[in-house]
């Protein structure tokens, strides 16, 4: 098995060579490209390295957050920045596959990858991140909802790759966390519940929630947000939320779980985020 | 033997350096002059005839060297009901069933080229339920038995059953009795080396393989059979074996892959390897065969048993392998697991066009087991007695006979359970309405622990060759495969000489140099190799000291010289000294009524050169002891049920404590507990690593581990989807303790331990989760959905 293995150092350089190569891979960290190769035993023309991508390889903090291509998932977890405004985000990293994989896997091939169980897209959906694409025309900005169309579909273009992936400044009192579960410890999700939550006294205030591998794209759950909002924080309202997010879902049965079982589960990961949210808050139970 | 050197120490495994730095040779890693490479087209179809096979285009394919199908090689048939055809003619039964092969000179132009052979099937209904099977009018898998006679029905005919004292009374004699249908599901051996071998013909027609096996002698007369097949007579086969990266049951037969490899060495002249890689290993191996229970146990108002009824029915597959002979290892259990008065048991297994099953470690035990010690439990409620107070009051007692005829020579079940017990805190620990969500729960085990006679002989040769410089070179004709053998043998191989433990230098099997051994299973391999080690080393023993009586006399005087003087000269005669006065004792001859002093002292490989080249007028001697250690035991009349199968039995109880979530259903182990009488501890930590491993499998098969498929086809082939527990689900402290009975029968006392820890885990961590939430699942892998089922039941009841 024999194909070029190109290592661009500049974004230019890079686009240049996803021009050249139309067929080519892009790989970041390979943690899912690499599967996938083996498993069809497809040989592209090319590969195309991202790793060494000077421009890629940061993480800007200004106002928010702007998370170059190529950094490894192990860096996005153990920035300060992020630790302090995106805990969710932690959550996810820290739950994600093994140390090997977090040391070479990218958030930026997580979202391309497109997998409804993409552990990092419900954290990015709750915090409003948009997917920064570049090509030789330019750059454009898509909200993660425009950019994974369906399973492994994305809105990639020809001669385009993901530059960076960008998260506003989260607000100054919300709280947010991740819950995910798998058969064990290294799987992939059954489902993941992402939640934001900000409080006004005893009262609900904005409130985000998204869900993993619970429908063909990671997605927010609206009609479970407008429960909790301006609802009084407490058991009650979780117990609602719960029993809306169970309904507001449409996962599938597979061999990790029945679609039952999804449902039944993604109701608890939502009704504990509020409530370990609210609590941390200092608000409800 | 009272003062032992060096058994039951802890001595790091002699194999673990090169296997944990990379040096040590797997089949992966093995390469011939000249080597092809093999790959094989399976069948897309469940069950289907096979119209017509198209192979031009692979043949047409730059760098194939051979392309093969059933009807361009004679016929080779293999398994133990001779059933199965290393390439399928006519029609297949299962979707792994091997339709044709390639040989390349590379591994993906021979996968390449798979993918061009074109196949024509016409589909015919398949069978993927035992029900199914046995229905009226179920179409047959196989419509003729190997000779050619017709069949009536699905029925694999290998009866088992047993029958003992009478059950109607039993069941009279009942006050309470507890009954129910226990399942377990198909799993893999998932062995972190996956499988391969390489076959090679020498130009005088010799047959080596390569292969990984835990049978290279069966294996041997396997493949002597297939050249047989091919019209090749009067030619040896040497069966070599690598590094093995784990087994657990998956060498325990031969495989259409090996015939396959050696049909392409024949066909191209050259040497042929295939290798399985894990998509492979886990779509087409032999996975441990599913099974359904049911279980019916009574017991007086005291809670003495009074009987026990069991029916089983097994999946087996397509074709036979050994997993449809698990039946007779379960009747151990069965049959002797607790005191037990009068017992049923029958099994019944049906062939199916599901893939075929095969041996895993346990064979049988963990699956009957599973059922055994979680019913017992229903009718320790029933009976209101606490499950810890039942198991002691029907505990099997050293020197019972059971009802197989199991003759438990050594039994420290009662300090297992005791031993259990008091680790877990039971009398406080134990019921529900003290801590909600949390709860601990116990099952026992009973396991062969000296062989386990399947076959017409279940012994085992061994070769102790010592050279010029004191080294022992052994050749036993079982595998090292991970388990610790060699830890085990190099201790006792030490003790039973009187050398050294690194003086030990044990080989992977050959069959051209090691005598013959039935296979390293059923957790002989320490027991029998110890056996037969502490005869030879017996007969070294014997042979050096009565030589020493002419040549210790020199060599002392040897160290006089060299020392230029000697304390206690005068009171000892070290001239008259004879063949009983001797001892070896770590690598040094000593005289056993003398003093420790050094001009006594010879150094045995000092002696063996004076042996060997024997001054003028002697004639040189060697020393190479060979034993064979036939176990005293019973190949039993399995429609009988009943035989003294092992030559010792291990007993054991596994403790667990978890805590349930009840709202996920997620199970939590906080801790487990295994106390074991395995006799007396050989290696430290190779005893410690069989009992973690086995553990660690046990959870797996308790809360994970199932191979899923539809309508044949597998759907979870990977570990992205075929779930083993990993370090970080083993977050959980296990406490091992030994009960070190010593057995009469077992080498320096000792019982196998290879398959003990796998036995009871999943029906103890069941009993905690009942007594953690009140809820009892019966069909493994209790996985959180099950449990939230079970709960949401339980509520509405
Ligand atoms: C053992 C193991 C465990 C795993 N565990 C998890 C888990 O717990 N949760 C989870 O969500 N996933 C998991 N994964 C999947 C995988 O690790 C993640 O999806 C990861 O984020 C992919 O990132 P990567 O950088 O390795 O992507 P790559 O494999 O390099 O690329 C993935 C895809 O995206 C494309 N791509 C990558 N970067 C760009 C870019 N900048 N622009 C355009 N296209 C791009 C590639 O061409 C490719 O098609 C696991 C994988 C393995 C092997």
């Amino acid at each position: 098995m024999g194909f070029e293995y190109h290592q661009p150092s500049t974004t230019a350089e890079a686009l240049e060579l996803v021009a050249r190569f139309p067929d080519a891979e892009i790989i970041a960290g390979g943690t899912d490209l690499m599967v996938r190769l083996n498993k069809t035993r497809r040989v592209p023309p090319a590969l195309i390295s991202l790793r060494r991508v000077q421009e890629l390889t940061h993480i800007e903090n200004g106002s928010g957050l702007r998370i170059g291509a190529a950094v490894p998932l192990r860096d996005v977890a153990t920035h300060p920045a992020v630790a302090a405004g995106f805990p969710a985000l932690v959550d996810a990293i820290r739950v994600f596959g093994s140390p090997q994989i977090r040391n070479m896997a990218t958030l930026a091939g997580n979202l391309c990858n497109a997998s409804p169980g993409a552990d990092c897209a419900p954290p990015l959906l709750i915090y409003d991140a948009l997917v920064e694409l570049r090509s030789a025309a330019g750059v454009r900005e898509l909200t993660i909802e425009d950019f994974i169309l369906g399973p492994g579909a994305t809105a990639l273009e020809a001669g385009e790759i993901v530059t960076a992936i960008r998260v506003p400044p989260p607000p100054p009192a919300a709280r947010s966390i991740y819950l995910r579960k798998g058969r064990v410890q290294m799987d992939l999700a059954i489902t993941g519940v992402a939640a934001r939550l900000e409080m006004d006294g005893a009262t609900c205030g904005a409130v985000r929630i998204a869900a993993g591998a619970v429908a063909p794209v990671p997605r927010r759950l609206p009609r479970t947000e407008s429960v909790v909002a301006g609802a009084a924080a407490g058991a009650e309202t979780w117990a609602r939320a719960r029993a809306e997010a169970q309904h507001e879902i449409s996962p599938i049965s597979d061999v990790r779980a029945s679609e039952q079982y999804r449902r039944h589960l993604t109701g608890v990961l939502v009704e504990r985020s509020l409530a370990r949210l609210a609590s941390t808050n200092g608000g409800g139970t | 033997m009272t003062d032992l050197l060096h058994i039951g120490r802890d001595v790091p495994r002699p194999d673990g350096a090169d296997k944990v730095g990379g040096k040590a040779l797997y089949i992966h890693d093995i390469t011939r002059p000249g080597m092809l490479y093999g790959a094989i087209k399976f069948s897309e179809h469940a069950h289907a005839r096979i119209v017509r096979i198209d192979t031009s285009r692979a043949q047409r394919l730059p760098g194939v060297r051979a392309v093969i199908t059933g009807d361009d090689v004679p016929e080779v048939r293999f398994g133990f009901m001779r059933d199965n055809l290393a390439l399928k003619k006519g029609k297949v039964r299962q979707f792994r069933d091997e339709i044709a092969a390639v040989a390349a000179i590379d591994p993906d132009i021979a996968k390449e080229a798979v993918d061009l052979i074109d196949v024509e099937y016409e589909p015919l209904p398949g069978l993927f339920t035992t029900a199914d099977a046995l229905a009226d009018g179920a179409a047959l898998i196989h419509e003729t038995d190997p000779t050619g006679r017709p069949v009536t029905s699905n029925l694999v005919p290998a009866a088992c059953s047993h029958r003992s004292g009478d059950l109607e009374a039993g069941k009279r004699a009942s006050r309470f009795v507890a009954e129910g249908h226990y399942t377990v599901p198909r799993i893999q051996q998932a062995s972190l080396g996956t499988a391969g071998c390489i076959a090679e013909f020498d130009l005088n027609g010799n047959l080596t393989v390569t292969a990984k096996t835990q049978i290279p002698f069966l294996a041997q007369r396997d493949f002597t059979n297939a050249l047989r097949a091919l019209g090749i007579k009067d030619k040896n086969v040497r069966v070599v074996v690598p590094a093995v990266g784990g087994a657990f049951g998956s060498g325990l037969d031969t495989h259409a892959y090996e015939y396959i490899s050696i049909l392409l060495a024949w066909h191209t002249g050259k040497p042929v390897k295939i290798l399985y890689d894990r998509y492979e290993e886990f779509a087409y191996l032999s996975p441990r065969q599913s099974a359904e229970l049911f279980i019916r146990q009574g017991c007086d108002e005291n809670g003495k048993l009074t009987f026990r009824e069991i029916e089983v029915t097994q999946d087996n597959g397509a074709y036979v392998s050994w997993g449809a002979t698990y039946p007779n290892v379960m009747l151990v259990a069965a049959t002797s697991l607790h005191r037990v008065p009068n017992v049923y048991f029958n099994a019944t297994i049906v062939y199916t066009n599901n893939t075929y099953c095969q041996a895993m470690r346990g064979y049988g035990n963990p699956e009957v087991t599973w059922g055994i010690e979680t019913n017992l439990e229903e009718l320790a409620e029933k009976a209101g007695i606490d499950a810890l107070e039942m198991r002691l009051l029907n505990c099997n007692q050293p020197g019972d006979v059971t009802p197989m005829g199991l003759n438990l020579q050594s039994c420290g079940l009662r300090e297992c359970l005791e031993g259990t017990a008091e680790a877990l805190d039971w009398d406080r620990t134990r019921s529900v309405s003290r801590r909600p969500g949390r709860g601990v729960g116990m099952a026992a085990l009973i396991n062969v622990g000296g062989g386990g006679k399947i076959y017409r002989s279940d012994g085992s040769g061994i070769i102790l060759k010592l050279d010029d410089f004191g080294n022992v070179n052994v050749s036993y004709g079982g595998v090292e495969m991970g388990q610790g053998l060699h830890s085990a043998l190099s201790l006792m191989v030490a003790e039973a000489v009187g050398v050294l433990p690194e003086r030990v230098i044990i080989n992977q099997t050959d069959t051209a140099t090691a005598p013959w051994d039935v296979g390293t299973h059923a957790s002989r391999g320490a027991f029998m190799a110890g056996n037969a080690a502490r005869i030879a080393g017996a007969r070294l023993r014997e042979r050096i000291f009565a030589l020493a009586e002419q040549v210790y006399p020199g060599e002392v005087e040897r160290n006089l010289a060299a020392l230029g003087e000697g304390e206690g000269l005068d009171e000892f005669d070290f001239r008259s000294v004879t063949r009983d006065g001797f001892d070896l004792r770590n690598g040094w001859l000593l005289c056993k009524d003398a003093g420790d002093e050094p001009w006594l002292r010879v150094e045995l490989g000092r002696f063996l050169r004076a042996a060997h080249f024997a001054k003028e007028g002697g004639t040189g001697t060697m020393f190479t002891e060979e034993a064979f250690y036939e176990p005293p035991t019973d190949l039993p009349d399995w429609s009988a049920g009943y035989g003294n199968m092992s030559a010792a039995y291990t007993f054991g109880v596994q403790g667990v404590e978890v805590e349930v979530d009840e709202d996920t259903g997620e199970v939590t182990i906080l801790r487990m507990v295994a106390v074991t009488d395995g006799g007396r501890v050989l290696s430290r930590q190779a005893a410690e690593g069989q009992l973690y491993g086995g553990i660690v499998q046990g959870v797996g098969y308790a809360l994970y581990e199932e191979v899923h498929s539809s309508e044949g086809r597998i759907l979870n082939p990977g570990f992205t989807d075929y779930k083993i527990p990993t370090a970080a689900d083993i977050a959980f402290p296990i406490e091992l303790q030994w009960v070190e009975t010593n057995d009469p029968e077992g080498p320096f006392g000792a019982k196998g331990l290879g398959e003990a820890g796998i036995v009871p885990t999943a029906p103890a961590i069941a009993n905690a989760i009942y007594d953690a939430v009140g809820v009892r699942i019966r069909d493994l892998p209790i996985t959180p959905e099950k449990v939230v089922q079970a709960l949401a039941a339980k509520v509405g009841e």
